[in-house]
């Protein structure tokens, strides 16, 4: 038998390679960050303006609008937009023990639709003080109570005497899909060309209509969100023992549950709605990250919301260059780029690591 | 310690699973829960355990569970279910950290290592969890809740190690080996209750049995006066005889005598 000594020194420690990854995806974070000041439609970039700021100049007031209210916002929109897909995806994960879980599971997604459907094709049926209240942001607003709406009916039906049932909430969440997705779908048949046109682009998400006024508005949901997300890395590791381990070891497993979906319905209601649908990075981004440092959730969920961060903003970036002066819809980028790179890490992959 | 249930009541739907059990463990001893299939036995533990509703009153060092926080509870008893499915690729010492971070079992970073080492599993830490055979996982779980309670007694308190068919899945050699660390487990002064399905294993190393049938209680007490040839027949509802060898004390149950 081998000598205890000789083996308490051999557990290779992924904790401190995830512990480690804190720092390289801040570093990425960063790097993307300036990518993403640096370049755009026109041919302001960051290191002129930086250039001119050292020597003292005075901005011009393109210079300052192209940097302040265009691509700053953007920047920011982008960083909470995909820190909340990512963490949220991670979190679902976790507490559907199944790696393929999104927050359309919870029907954020659907609910969102539906209701961004309702104020693009009805929403002029409106009283007009309502109109004038919500503005542009009609949409915006629908969907985020289209989606935590949606996600509260879900919680309700699958919670019975104190205990939610994630089985119920999977399948209630693809009936409430498919309703949602009806009702949708008899709003599209009603609509004018325009209205299908803006619903279509919609669908596909974009960065494009960040404004600080909508930055301001989904921060302070999305980073309290995230922020009781990050906490729930010890309780999602119990969860993966099952339900009845992790009540065992300690957790309060409903309240995680509960906090769990709480929080889940308001980072990704509030990014889908300033942003639209984004694909991928809610299932992506985890993914990559397990493959690299481990499942454990103590500092997946952080690392989740970088790298989500990161990709998002990055995707921005070739949404903005790639048809320049014109922009792809930043879902389209999202899909193209990580649908074949998750192909390719599950083929290399294959046979070696369940998921 | 002692560990108690009294009055135990179950129902799923309107089937009454459980009628009026209680079971009494003490420090110090192994206690084993037998009975035939389906006589409730997962279920007083899944009771014991907080794991599904009951009714009546299920004590540890005399403080009812249901009023204990679950860190609390998870402090003073770990708990084996009978099988383990994990979800994500954790590898075999991540798991059994899981189980040692719940516990409060001091800071000592070599504990899970102690642990694996425990049930023979320390050259696998590294493997991927969902690797391992049917026998193998048992015993990195039992290693993840030996973590949880490393230290049998804390602060003067005991600890109590619940147990769901331990050996449900392992050889002759690992049966012996992991109802030797139950009973070292109850000799150094923790409480330790198992559900058993082998009567001779429990008869070598139960202190206190207690044969459920059909959901009831027919007898509980030392395993010298509980197992003996009238009350496991009506247990288990065939003819069994006990007997013992002239050298040890210890009874056996021999099923070539058994008649149904």
């Amino acid at each position: 038998m081998t000598a205890l000594s000789d083996v308490i020194a051999a557990p290779r420690d992924r904790v401190h390679r995830a512990r480690s990854l804190h720092w390289v995806l801040a570093l990425l974070l960063g790097l993307a960050a300036l990518a993403s000041l640096e370049v755009g439609a026109t041919d302001v970039s960051l290191s002129a303006l930086l250039l001119k700021l050292v020597q003292g100049q005075e901005l011009s007031h393109i210079e300052q609008i192209v940097l302040y209210d265009i691509r700053l916002p953007r920047l920011a929109m982008g960083i909470v937009v995909g820190s909340a897909l990512a963490v949220s995806g991670a979190t679902m994960q976790g507490l559907f023990r199944n790696p393929l879980a999104d927050p359309g599971i919870v029907g954020v997604g659907a609910g969102a639709g539906l209701g961004a459907i309702l104020s693009i094709v009805l929403g002029s049926l409106l009283p007009a003080s309502i109109l004038a209240v919500a503005g542009n942001h009609l949409t915006s607003v629908a969907a985020f109570l289209g989606g935590w709406g949606s996600t509260l009916i879900l919680y309700r039906v699958s919670t019975r005497h104190g205990r939610t049932s994630v089985a119920t909430m999977l399948l209630a969440g693809i009936a409430l899909g498919s309703l949602a997705g009806a009702v949708s779908g008899i709003l599209v048949y009603m609509a004018d060309d325009q209205q299908l046109r803006d619903l279509t682009f919609w669908g596909m998400g974009s960065l494009a209509g960040a404004s600080w006024t909508k930055v301001f508005a989904a921060t302070p949901l999305i980073l309290l969100s995230v922020g009781t997300a990050l906490c729930l890395g010890r309780g999602l590791n119990g969860l993966a023992l099952g339900e009845a381990t992790a009540a065992h070891i300690g957790i309060d497993v409903q309240k995680m549950k509960s906090i769990a979906i709480l929080s889940v319905a308001g980072a990704t209601g509030a990014a889908v709605a300033v942003s639209g649908g984004i694909g991928f990075i809610g299932i992506v981004v985890p993914h990559v990250l397990r493959l690299a440092s481990g499942p454990d959730h103590r500092t997946l969920l952080l690392n989740s919301a970088l790298l989500g961060a990161t990709l998002l903003i990055l995707a921005d970036v070739i949404a903005r260059v790639i048809i320049a002066p014109a922009e792809l819809p930043i879902g389209i980028v999202t899909a193209v780029l990580g649908a074949p790179v998750f192909l390719w890490i599950l083929l290399k992959r294959r046979g070696l690591v369940e998921l | 310690m002692t560990f108690q249930a009294e009055n135990i009541r179950v129902s799923y739907g309107k089937t009454q699973v459980l009628r009026d059990v209680s079971l009494t463990a003490h420090a110090g001893q192994v206690t084993a829960i037998v009975g035939p299939n389906g006589s409730g036995k997962s279920t007083l533990l899944g009771a014991m355990t907080a794991s599904l509703p009951y009714t009546g009153r299920v004590s540890i060092n005399s403080a009812n569970i249901k009023a204990l926080k679950p860190w609390e509870l998870a402090s003073q008893r770990a708990v084996l279910p009978q099988a383990s499915r994990l979800a994500f690729p954790f590898t075999v010492i991540e798991v059994v950290r899981i189980g040692h971070q719940a516990g409060s079992s001091g800071d000592d970073p070599d504990v899970p290592m102690k642990a694996l080492a425990r049930v023979g599993m320390a050259h696998y830490a590294n493997r991927t969890f969902q690797e391992l055979s049917g026998g193998e996982a048992q015993r990195v779980m039992l290693a993840r809740v030996l973590a949880q309670v490393w230290v049998p007694v804390l602060n003067g308190q005991p600890r109590c190690l619940l147990l769901d068919e331990p050996v449900s899945s392992l050889d002759i050699a690992h049966q012996l080996q992991v109802m030797e660390i139950a009973r070292d487990f109850a000799n150094a002064g923790g409480g330790l209750i198992a559900v058993m399905h082998d009567l001779n294993l429990t008869a070598l190393f139960a202190d206190r049995v207690a044969v459920l049938s059909d959901g009831q209680n027919i007898a509980e007490g030392p395993t010298a006066d509980v197992l003996n040839d009238e009350i496991l027949s009506r247990a288990y509802g065939c003819t069994l005889r006990v007997s013992a060898l002239p050298s040890t004390k210890a009874p056996f149950i021999l099923p070539h005598t058994a008649t149904a």
